[in-house]
Parts: C-alpha cells; sequence; structure tokens
C-alpha cells in the first residue's frame, strides 16, 4: 500500500462569533476575514510540511477548494508547480483542479505536463467532480456538471497524448480548434489519472476507465459499495480484473507516541468536518441538479410527511446518501463516531495501523491510503510530529501490504 | 393538496409531447410561464378563462414535459414554441409571457409578429440595462432561499410555499422546474445581451405589467422593458411581488381584459 499526505490548508483564524453568524462558511463569506499575512504563515508551513513528507518517503497529494475557511487552495496548478520543483523524490497527486469548472481543459493539460516535466516524471492526475459552493464561486452551471467533467477528462487526456500537430476538439460542452501543447508531459503516454467519487453511477465509468478510485470520507459501506460498482461495471464490459491498487481511500489520520496523544491531536481533524463544512442551503439542498427531482421530497421537508411521503431516496439514489447528505452526516460527527465509521484514524502507531488495515478488510482493500492532515487548531509541531511517526512507524507497515486482485 | 381542477393535457410540438393546460373559450391566448409551470387551480386562471381561451405548455423540463437531450436553451425554447405559434389554426393569437416566459415571448414577439395580436408581458425577465457591476435580475441561485422568497412575494407569509405541506409530486415537480430554469437561465444570467437591441422591432400592441413590490427584478426595469417597445404601456399591480397574477388575480386579470378589449 502506497500513503499520500494532504492539507487543505484551511484558515482556522475567523472568530467563531463571525461564523456562527454566517449562513456559509464557504462561497459568500467575505474575504476580509482572511488575514494574507497569517495566510502567508499557513503556505509556509504546511508546504514545509510538505517537504518534511519529501524526506521521510511519503507521497503528497494537493486538493483544490475555492472561496473558503476550508481551504485556501484556490489555485490547485500553483501549489502542485511548487511541490513539482521543491520536492525531489515523492510523487506528487493533483485531486485535483476543479476540471468541471474550468473554461478550457486544454490549459489545464498544459498546466499537468508543465508540472510532470518540472517534476521528471513524479506526477499523478485527479480529477473530482465539484459541487455546492464551488459552482457559485466559479460561476459554473451546476446541471451538466457530471456531463463537464467526464468530456473534460477526455479532452485532457487526448491533450496529453496526441504527438502528431494540432486537432480540432468540437465537443458539447468545449470547442477548441487547435490543440498542441508544448511540453508534453514526462510519462507517457501520460502520467496515471485518478477519481474521487461516491455515487455509483461515477464509479462505473470510473471503473470501466481503469481510473484509480478514491473515495473520501466515506465510511466502510458507502466505500465498500462504490469499489463494489467500479468492479461490476469492468466485469460487465469484459474488462480484465483490477487489483486493490485501483482503489484509495482519504480518511483523517493522526499517530502520536500514546494513544491518547494521537486521539487528542487527531480529534482537531475534525474542525474540519464540523466547523468548515458549514454552507448554505442555496450551495447545498436547492442546488439544482446536486440530487435527482425524486428525491426532492426527502431533500426539501424539514421533517417527514406526516401522511407519509411515499416517494424513497433509496429508490432515487439506491442507497447511497448525495454528496450533500454526507456532509450535512459530517457536520456533526463526533472523535469516537469518526473513529467507529472510518472517517478518523488516530492513536499510537500500532493502533492506527490495526485501524487502517480493519477498515481495509471491510471495504475489500485498497492499494492507496490518502492522509487528510493539519486541520483546524493542530499546530504545525503537532503536525510534523504525526508526518514523522506515520512515515517512521506506520508506513513501512502498510508497504507490506501488496497489491492483491480485488475481488 | 387537493387534487387538479383539471388534468392537464397533451399537446405535440416538433417531435415533442408537452404538458398542456388549455382553459376556456374565444380569443386565444398562448401564455409562457415562469419560474414554476401553470397551477390549474390559479384563480387567475379561472378569471381569464371567462373571456379567452387560453393555452399554457409547460416548457421542456419543467412540470410533467419531458426534456429530450440537447435540448437546453432559450434558442431552443424559441424555436419550439415559434413552430407552436405556426400550428396553431388561429391566424393571430395573444402572447402573454411571466418571468422567465416574458423574455421567450418577447423573443417570439421580435421574431414573429405576423403571428401575434397582442404582446404582455409580466415582471419580464430577458435583457440587460444595468452597468457590468450592477444586476438587474436577483441571483435566485446564489442566494439564500428565504431572501428570495421575501423578494418574490409581496405577502410572503400567505404565498411562500410550504415545502412541509406539499405533496410529493409537488415538489418534484418543484425540483424539475428549478433545475430546468437552470440550465436555461444560468449564463448570461436570465438576459440575452442581444435582445434590447431588437425590441423596436415589437409591432405589436403591447401592454407590460409588474408587481409593485417585486425584488427580483425592479419595477423601474419594467419601465425601461417598456419604453424599448413601440407603443408599449406600462402598468403596475399594487400589494404584489414578481407574480401580480398570483397576489393579485382580479387586478391583473381586469388590467389584462382592460387592454385586449380596447
Amino acid at each position: 500500500m502506497d500513503a499520500w499526505w494532504q492539507c487543505e490548508i484551511p484558515y482556522p483564524y475567523v472568530p467563531q462569533p463571525v461564523l456562527d453568524a454566517a449562513d456559509s462558511v464557504r462561497a459568500s463569506l467575505p474575504n476580509r476575514h482572511c488575514d494574507p499575512r497569517l495566510a502567508a504563515d499557513l503556505f509556509e508551513e504546511v508546504i514545509d510540511e510538505f517537504l518534511l513528507c519529501d524526506d521521510l518517503g511519503l507521497n503528497v497529494l494537493a486538493i483544490e477548494h475555492h472561496a473558503g475557511i476550508n481551504s485556501l487552495i484556490g489555485s490547485n496548478p500553483m501549489l502542485v508547480g511548487i511541490l513539482a520543483r521543491q520536492t525531489r523524490k515523492v510523487r506528487i497527486l493533483s485531486l485535483g483542479t476543479l476540471i468541471s469548472l474550468r473554461k478550457d481543459p486544454v490549459r489545464v493539460a498544459e498546466e499537468y505536463a508543465t508540472a510532470d516535466v518540472i517534476s521528471r516524471g513524479r506526477l499523478e492526475i485527479g480529477f473530482v467532480k465539484s459541487g455546492g459552493t464551488e459552482m457559485a464561486s466559479a460561476n459554473a452551471n451546476p446541471i451538466h456538471n457530471v456531463e463537464r467533467y467526464w468530456e473534460a477528462i477526455d479532452l485532457i487526456t487526448k491533450a496529453l497524448s496526441h504527438h502528431d500537430g494540432p486537432f480540432s476538439w468540437q465537443g458539447k460542452h468545449f470547442t477548441h480548434r487547435h490543440v498542441n501543447i508544448w511540453p508534453r508531459p514526462w510519462q507517457q503516454p501520460h502520467p496515471r489519472m485518478w477519481s474521487a467519487t461516491g455515487d455509483p453511477e461515477t464509479a462505473a465509468e470510473v471503473g470501466r476507465r481503469g481510473m484509480v478510485h478514491v473515495l473520501v470520507l466515506r465510511g466502510p459501506d458507502g466505500t465498500r459499495r462504490a469499489y463494489a460498482a467500479h468492479r461490476k461495471a469492468r466485469a460487465e464490459a469484459g474488462l480484465p480484473k483490477v487489483t486493490t491498487d485501483n482503489f484509495a481511500y482519504a480518511a483523517l489520520v493522526y499517530v502520536g507516541d500514546t494513544e491518547e496523544e494521537g486521539r487528542r491531536v487527531g480529534s482537531k481533524l475534525l474542525w474540519f468536518l464540523n466547523t468548515s463544512l458549514k454552507s448554505a442551503p442555496q450551495y447545498s439542498k436547492f442546488l439544482p441538479g446536486a440530487a435527482p427531482p425524486r428525491a426532492a421530497p426527502q431533500i426539501y421537508r424539514t421533517r417527514p410527511k406526516a401522511d407519509g411521503g411515499t416517494l424513497s431516496l433509496a429508490n432515487a439514489e439506491k442507497g447511497v446518501p448525495s454528496a450533500s447528505q454526507n456532509a450535512q452526516r459530517l457536520i456533526s460527527i463526533t472523535p469516537e463516531e469518526a473513529m467507529a465509521q472510518g472517517i478518523l484514524f488516530a492513536g499510537n502507531p500500532d493502533s492506527v495501523y490495526r485501524q487502517i488495515m480493519e477498515f481495509y478488510d471491510k471495504v475489500g482493500g485498497f492499494g492507496h491510503l490518502s492522509l487528510v492532515g493539519r486541520s483546524g487548531p493542530m499546530t504545525h509541531v503537532e503536525s510534523e510530529k504525526g508526518i514523522r511517526l506515520f512515515a517512521k512507524e506506520v508506513l513501512p507497515r502498510l508497504r507490506e501490504v501488496k497489491p492483491v486482485i480485488a475481488e | 393538496m387537493t387534487a387538479p381542477a383539471t388534468i392537464a393535457d397533451r399537446i405535440d410540438i416538433a417531435g415533442l409531447e408537452l404538458e398542456v393546460l388549455r382553459r376556456g373559450a374565444g380569443r386565444p391566448i398562448l401564455l409562457l410561464h415562469g419560474f414554476q409551470n401553470p397551477d390549474p387551480g390559479a384563480r387567475f386562471l379561472e378569471l381569464l378563462a371567462r373571456r379567452a381561451r387560453i393555452i399554457a405548455p409547460s416548457h421542456p423540463g419543467f412540470g410533467r414535459s419531458p426534456r429530450p437531450d440537447g435540448f437546453e436553451t432559450v434558442y431552443d425554447l424559441v424555436r419550439l414554441y415559434l413552430a407552436l405559434l405556426e400550428s396553431l389554426p388561429d391566424e393571430k393569437v395573444t402572447l402573454m409571457g411571466f418571468s422567465f416566459g416574458g423574455w421567450l415571448a418577447a423573443e417570439i414577439a421580435v421574431a414573429c409578429a405576423h403571428r401575434l395580436d397582442r404582446l404582455i408581458l409580466v415582471d419580464a425577465l430577458g435583457v440587460k440595462f444595468g452597468d457590468r457591476e450592477s444586476a438587474d435580475i436577483l441571483d435566485v441561485f446564489n442566494t439564500h432561499p428565504k431572501e428570495v422568497q421575501r423578494r418574490f412575494w409581496h405577502d410572503v407569509p400567505r404565498f411562500a410555499p410550504d415545502y412541509d405541506a406539499l405533496s410529493d409530486e409537488a415538489l418534484v415537480s418543484l425540483a424539475r422546474n428549478w433545475e430546468a430554469l437552470c440550465l436555461y437561465g444560468w449564463h448570461p444570467y436570465m438576459y440575452n445581451p442581444q435582445l434590447k437591441r431588437w425590441l423596436g422591432r415589437i409591432a405589436v400592441p403591447s401592454l407590460v405589467l409588474w408587481g409593485a413590490s417585486d425584488g427580483i427584478v425592479s419595477p423601474d426595469y419594467g419601465r425601461a422593458y417598456a419604453a424599448l417597445i413601440p407603443g408599449a404601456r406600462f402598468a403596475l399591480i399594487d400589494a404584489a411581488g414578481h407574480a401580480p397574477e398570483i397576489e393579485q388575480p382580479e387586478m391583473f386579470v381586469d388590467h389584462v381584459l382592460g387592454f385586449l378589449e380596447t
């Protein structure tokens, strides 16, 4: 198993009364609440944490989110560019530029090819569907988000792998008459690609495409179901079975010297869920297209219908909660619940290793663990300590978990 | 919810089977709805149907009208309703558009004056008057739903929908309408930058009606709209927001009949 450390670079300094008074801590919270000097300190510390990962042989992962306290990484390619140059050994996963928000996927392909070349072939390219507040922040129509997602991936893939002069793209959502990027990527035909999704329909397409399939904070049931949809879609398409190397899971992870320290400091990571997910209804339950209209009776009502609504969300979504419902569930989660649900792995090294492998067994195995680190009030010193302990005490044991055919 | 007074009918047009509400007898009025497809129980329909024959389709993606793949722009809607006008047996039709449907009605009136005898726009969207840093039309998708309701209605407690009280079917319809509106109207937000230039081509008698309390798009916007349509009359309806036909049905219908019968 491989491991990837990430930090969303959240901004934990907005006073709680301001957050309590705001209907959303993303998209609409005025940026006067963001002090650029504090932001600079955060970037400096977190980039140092990424470089510590490089020293310790722990791969790094860069995300992107827009306009909120949950993350200051509004520009993924900029951080990926820094990591491409400043790290020297480890692999770098971009997870990723929010492509369904970007008007020109060809420009995204240029950014990725450049980072792959600067890093001499250490880049991996991940795609995230995006949603919620990101649509407002990026002025992107929430309808057809998934269509744009796949078309952008197709265009980026072709732009990275086509080497015979300009080609033309006249798709439904993107047109570009003259695609010919320089430099071309270091890795041929292109860097490995990842996709983050929990819903069964997208999971099936991720499977058919053979991308690395990453589930973020979904817990055992949602994760197992998504992996299963991936494998089933491959089987139905007559494609060969994949190994656990095709599956990834992202959780909050913290390792301390003692069980008590690991749990106490690790619990600080829940700030990301408890505080930074707060989102106004126009960006969540009422976001057009976020859930099928047949799910509206469950989503729009503030209480269950007394005379018994008949349309069931379970039918609508095959038992998988929507991303916004998942977020609602996570906002109020406690450390104990988070640990019980495989959303937080925290404790001493032995304990964290055991928690990871218990989750591994519950979901049918995965080849990549993404560590969501450094959040809320966790300090730079605490973060670096956790990274060191994970890299020295847990990672070597995870490396012994070899890829196997995922059944 | 009680059962609708009239079961919705269907109309075949340009290969599409649209849900349509037909009411009354007399001069034909093609009614193009706004954010919500027509409520069969609406009082203004009942009043208007005493004097006119109403044809009120649900736009593709709204209510129970299907929206085929690739049908996703105002361009498609305008072509669809031009085809519908051509298919009606009446030589001339009165066109009445509400809000988003008012935008469609203005586009159609510019393109097809010969099939229309009158045009009525009600709190219509579709054009841009303000400067680049002033949005004329409230961004209903990026504004808190409570604020949208407050600005939509004059009398919020009486008219804003109570999702807890609505039937499953009504909620599914609301969500479908919301999705379709977003698809058609997201960008540029609820207007066609080219339309203003062409409104002067509208050659039929026109009435522009506006809810005096409309906070989605202001009465001043309505006045500016009317000023671009040659000879158009403008009238405010007091104690009404973005949907004066719902909040003040009697006054609304008085205005409409007064205009049609002069």
